[in-house]
């Protein structure tokens, strides 16, 4: 590479006993070296931010450039009207995509939909979470096996749940509408995933299956976390068990409600893959959601301008799941 | 010592910051695309024209189309000194292929040539002139071979910009004959769609599913729909649809929506949660009549165990459609800036001989666009489906399959249909279809 970094290591220790002064050391009364705090640029220089820079510096430099500068640049093209293989005219920008998505059907549609599957599905998930992980709580036996079989789902990919749960749904063979019609419930069989008004919610069922487990080990953590001293002192005071985990131990799992409901609704915006795969990049206006209409509006339709629009829309809906718990976890001084 | 461990721990810190400053550079330099090609990391491909490498990004990676791809790789790699750089973007019809080809083509960075459909869907490609003409670079006498429609599919802007390698068709129904049989149907006196609608309701009455369908993607319907219009109202309508002028059509369009919804009262129970696949399993198994889908389907009955065709499943144009053949095609192009102009020429030419397109289309189930490619290689319903093209009058392109509409109204139709197979209002569909143009 023709870079000796020793050579450039004796370069920066000549510079730092230049910055101090003459070169000579003057005692301390405590027996260290002094050095001259003169300088703005010294100071500046023995400052823990600098002198850590080779840590703090290229993570920040990637991150920025990768993360939080794709994202700028995604907002930049979103101002623009680029759309088909062209390169981007960046010197007219306007918020025209924006003002189109109110007009949108198909938008308006996602948008909604997205928002039911964000609230619907992380409201279930904790709900199922809980009462597994308070189940699980009882010093039952085989827990640890229990504990693996509620979380496993999560180790499975969109694709393979996806396919396994549509051939689940089939109305004629599917094991849900078998299983239903077996136990004398044959009114509730239909067409789950055939029929627009239960599809939505036969997609959000098969999520929570798949991540209902990761809600349960957050909850268990959180309930392992609380002393026994509580639960002795509910029951000495007569608390019926119901009423015991109403009062006193589930208000103290909230930390383990806020950060199980972050990672949840991340998840669920980006339920792409699941929806992708069983109705590919058009799933109707019944089953959209915002990722998959930027995949369609970007690479079907090559609006780039729009998708990117959509993809903004989205990045500010995962910011506002996220920035409160920031928010929050910095004021407790956690951050 | 002390001092010693100190040097050692600012020498690890400065390398921290050089290796993190030197992998910053690397990756904000703007590299020119033939520079990645030599060093060989161009999205892992070397395609850099001196080692004779072409690279292909194609979504043919299953079965037939897999077996099919590579007998054209291995012909192509014995008539030429070149080698082929397959680059799969798999996915079914192309569904992940957009998004690596464009962002490709937008960095200029393109690759050697590509698969994609002939017609409209190219122009999202000449219209930012990303496509070479490779008219020129056919074989001497080609062009002579293939059908006037077929070329004008290749040349949407005038050149001829792709070449065409396999037609499939879209317009066929296919049927299980003994179920036929029993419902009392005669195939040959299914002559229009409305009475393929009662073909559908004679099988329902026997006790089958008169027609298979998937409605779980909206292509199924969309398909379906296209080849009633067809058969209702004639190629030149749809073409005048194809052509923009969906507002004169309205009556026709709602006709043919109308005609379809009738159609979704015969299809089998499980449409909306499964694949044209699953759905076509039904004919084979004998629970169904009739399935309509263009000719891969038949690659399924092909595959079944004792299910031969003429005596178990057959199939006949769809109704009303008879002298028609509705194409779906792929094609290759040769990519602006390309990185292997030598070896992509030689690709193209080699798609437009006989050789290539007789190893091709056997496996993949569907027929050479050339003429004169002798039969002796392709099973009976192949050669049947050869000579209804050269005694087709009409060749006409569906939307379903990217060749009829621009890519961005084609994804709004479909979107359309997504919401007719939802509510089946063939009222509001065609004025959402109208609406899109």
């Amino acid at each position: 590479m023709g870079f000796d970094i020793r050579r450039l290591l004796d370069r920066i220790r000549r510079g730092r006993t230049d910055g101090s002064g003459d070169g000579e050391r003057t005692l301390r009364t405590d027996g260290g070296t002094t050095s001259s705090r003169g300088s703005k640029v010294s100071r500046l220089r023995h400052s823990d931010a600098v002198q850590a820079l080779p840590f703090w510096l290229p993570p920040a430099l990637l991150v920025g450039l990768f993360v939080y500068g794709a994202v700028s640049w995604n907002l930049l093209i979103s101002l623009t009207d680029w759309s088909g293989l062209v390169q981007p005219d960046y010197t007219s920008l306007s918020l025209e995509m924006y003002r189109q998505m109110p007009d949108d059907p198909s938008f308006i549609a996602a948008f909604r939909n997205t928002v039911v599957l964000l609230v619907a599905f992380t409201v279930v998930s904790l709900a199922i979470g809980l009462v597994l992980a308070i189940l699980i709580d009882q010093n039952i036996r085989f827990e640890n096996t229990f504990r693996t079989i509620y979380l496993l789902p999560m180790a499975l990919s969109f694709v393979v749940t996806a396919i396994f749960w549509s051939w689940m749904y089939n109305p004629s063979t599917g094991t849900i509408n078998v299983f239903l019609s077996t136990i004398g419930l044959d009114f509730l069989t239909m067409d789950w995933i055939g029929n627009p008004t239960t599809r939505l919610a036969a997609i959000i069922f098969a999520l929570t299956w798949q991540f209902s487990g990761y809600a349960m080990v957050v909850y268990l953590a959180g309930l392992r976390a609380i002393p026994d001293a509580h639960y002795e002192a509910a029951k000495v005071d007569g608390a019926s068990s119901l009423r015991m985990y109403r009062r006193v131990i589930v208000p103290q799992l909230s930390a383990s409600t806020t950060s199980a409901a972050v990672v949840l609704m991340v998840f669920a915006l980006k339920a792409f893959d699941f929806i992708f795969v069983m109705f590919g990049d058009t799933p109707g206006r019944s089953a959209d959601i915002l990722a998959v209409m930027m995949f369609r509006v970007a690479f079907s339709r090559t609006e780039w301008a729009y998708g990117a629009a959509v993809a903004t829309v989205l990045f500010l809906m995962a910011l506002s799941v996220v920035a409160p718990y920031l928010y929050m976890q910095y004021k407790r001084g956690d951050l | 010592m002390a001092n010693n461990r100190l040097v050692t721990r600012r020498q690890y810190l400065l390398s921290t910051g050089a290796v993190g400053t030197a992998v910053l550079a690397g990756c904000a330099e703007d590299e020119d695309p033939d520079e990645i090609d030599d060093e060989g990391n161009g999205n892992g491909n070397g395609n850099g024209d001196d080692d004779g490498d072409l690279e292909v990004v194609h979504w043919w990676t299953a079965g037939g189309e897999e077996e099919a791809f590579e007998s054209l790789v291995d012909g192509f790699e014995s008539e030429t000194e070149y080698t082929v750089e397959s680059n799969p973007a798999p996915g079914g019809a192309g569904a992940a292929i957009d998004a690596e080809v464009q962002t490709r083509v937008l960095d200029e960075d393109p690759p050697g040539t590509f698969q994609i459909w002939p017609g409209e869907a190219l122009r999202t490609y000449t219209d930012a002139d990303a496509l070479e003409p490779v008219g020129d670079l056919w074989e001497d006498g080609a062009e002579e071979e293939y059908l006037d429609s077929v070329l004008e599919v290749s040349s949407p802007e005038g050149d001829v910009v792709a070449v065409p390698i396999n037609i499939h068709r879209l317009n066929n129904v296919f049927y299980n004959v003994e179920v036929l049989e029993d419902a009392g149907v005669d195939p040959e006196g299914v002559d229009s769609p409305e009475a393929f609608l009662e073909a559908l309701e004679a099988a329902d009455d026997a006790g089958y599913v008169g027609l298979t369908q998937q409605t779980q993607e909206p292509w199924g319907v969309l398909q379906l729909w296209e080849v009633v219009f067809t058969g209702q109202h004639g190629v030149d309508a749809f073409q005048q649809f194809l052509d923009g002028e969906a507002a004169e059509l309205e009556a026709e369009i709602e006709e043919s929506l109308s005609l379809v919804e009738e159609t979704s009262e015969y299809y089998n129970e499980d449409a909306g949660t499964v694949s044209w696949d699953e759905a076509n399993a039904d004919v084979i198994t004998g629970d169904a009549a009739f399935h309509h889908n263009g000719d891969w389907a038949a690659g399924e009955y092909q595959g079944a165990d004792d299910f031969e065709y003429e005596d178990d499943w057959d199939y006949m144009a769809f109704p009303g459609t008879e002298d028609v053949y509705t194409m779906v095609m792929d094609s290759f192009v040769m990519p602006a800036n390309n990185p292997s102009p030598d070896a992509t020429e030689a690709w193209i030419e080699y798609c437009s001989t006989v050789d290539a397109q007789e190893r091709f289309n056997p496996p993949k189930g569907s027929i050479p666009p050339r003429t004169d490619v002798p039969t002796d290689e392709f099973p009976p319903f192949l050669q049947d489906q050869m000579d209804d093209f050269e005694g087709s009058d009409e060749q006409v392109t569906s939307i379903s399959h990217g060749s009829g509409l621009e890519p961005g109204q084609a994804s709004e139709v479909e979107e359309a249909f997504a919401v007719f197979t939802d509510n089946w209002d063939p009222e509001e569909t065609t004025e959402d279809l109208i609406g899109i143009f």
